[in-house]
């Protein structure tokens, strides 16, 4: 396997080439604590962005036509009031990230965007579990883009991305130790500069970062939640068609959230793949192969 | 019983729990348990953004059929879990889930 190390500089250096970030995803996050108070702020960036603004509608009208009702909406004020702000929400956020992975690389396989998919669904359900858990919007981001360093290994290291890839099959060994091996950092610490260029908020920054090493960030709330969105969703093969592997979990991360694994969390395996199923299909592939 | 996805619930099933459509704290839409969908409840699912519901849903396989799909799903759950240690506690209490999900 290739040896080249990579660095936080490089890594950076070469964001450019990627799509620009959805400011909208920042936006909201501004406004992701307050349900009520910003939809004027909401709607304007939504307007801002005219695929989420095309699917929010679309979605508005949808349930103009289910519920039969008479007239179709046009403006976003309307069809927010109709869905609900916090479904709109998270409409903008799935629809702009998925606009985003979608231009960021042709060669990107749509398994990777169900898995993100899956594990933002994941994250949402363990988010639900803890009253004092993170806000239910940052729980979805961090899990959308929690595997967001393979996005740039795949666009930028594709060649030696894909031996990392095959090495970890043929020797046994996780993912991320084969990348550590390759490019002595592996997609977690490359996606947290990712997330700290963005200036997404802290806690996601170090839920991306600490996702597969979760021990070490316990304190922040949404660590142990994406390290166990992520475990769940490969156990339940959420993600289809990917190679869905479990060889380790955290034990602490999961005593945070208060999960034993019992006849109890059947419904929340439940929900979490009802929940996958219906994301995917509303919100599909968007230029990845 | 299951939890399915809004666009595979079909009018005839039975809700094995509670619809509840909460939008800000509000009550905005519910359908009690042992409730039979129709073809209107659906639409109104659907107009109230439901993702799921949890509906009881009769096992017509045969003993053949059923044994052929938990084998199918025990194996698929070992090629996941083929890393894992499952002499750990944990992590054979997380696999004996997931197979127990999987196999129903």
């Amino acid at each position: 396997m290739e040896s080249r190390r990579l660095s936080r500089a490089e890594v950076i250096s070469r964001i450019d080439a990627l799509p620009a970030f959805p400011e909208i995803v920042l936006q909201i996050l501004v406004a992701i604590d307050d349900d009520e108070a910003n939809m004027a702020m909401l709607v304007e960036h939504i307007r801002r962005d005219p695929v989420t603004a095309a699917r929010v509608l679309s979605l508005a009208n949808a349930a103009v036509l289910k519920s039969r009702r008479q007239g179709a909406i046009t403006d976003l004020f309307t069809a927010t009031s109709l869905i609900g702000t916090g479904r709109v929400r998270e409409t903008a956020l799935l629809s702009s990230l998925g606009n985003f992975f979608g231009h960021s690389s042709a060669a990107m396989p749509s398994t990777f965007w169900h898995h993100s998919i899956a594990a933002g669904m994941c994250a949402q359900e363990l988010a639900l579990l803890s009253r004092s858990g993170p806000a239910l919007g940052a729980a979805l981001i961090a899990g959308l883009l929690h595997d967001v360093g393979q996005l740039w290994l795949q666009c930028f290291r594709a060649d030696a991305f894909a031996a990392a890839q095959a090495g970890a099959g043929e020797h046994c060994i996780s993912i991320s130790e084969a990348e550590r091996e390759c490019f002595g950092v592996d997609h977690a610490v490359i996606g947290g500069w990712l997330a700290d260029h963005w200036a997404l908020p802290e806690n996601i920054c170090r839920a991306i970062r600490f996702h597969h090493v979760p021990d070490e960030a316990l304190d922040e709330a949404l660590v142990p939640v994406v390290h166990i969105a992520e475990v769940l969703s490969n156990a339940l093969d959420l993600s289809q068609g990917c190679v869905n592997h479990v060889c380790s979990f955290s034990v602490p991360a999961c005593d945070v959230l208060g999960l034993k694994w019992n006849a109890d969390v059947q419904p929340l395996f439940g929900r979490m793949e009802a929940r996958s199923r219906h994301a995917s299909k509303a919100f599909p592939r968007i230029g990845l192969r | 019983m299951h939890y399915l996805p809004l666009t595979e619930l079909q009018a005839g099933m039975v809700l094995a729990m509670p619809v509840r459509v909460v939008v800000c704290g509000q009550l905005r839409f519910s359908l009690p348990a042992m409730h039979i969908l129709t073809v209107d409840n659906l639409h109104q699912l659907a107009a109230h953004h439901a993702e799921y519901a949890f509906v009881a849903l009769p096992d017509e396989r045969v003993d053949e059929e059923i044994a052929v799909e938990s084998a199918l799903a025990a194996r698929r759950t070992l090629e996941i879990f083929a890393g894992a240690d499952l002499g750990d506690p944990n992590m054979a209490a997380l696999f004996d889930q997931v197979l127990i999900y999987r196999s129903k």
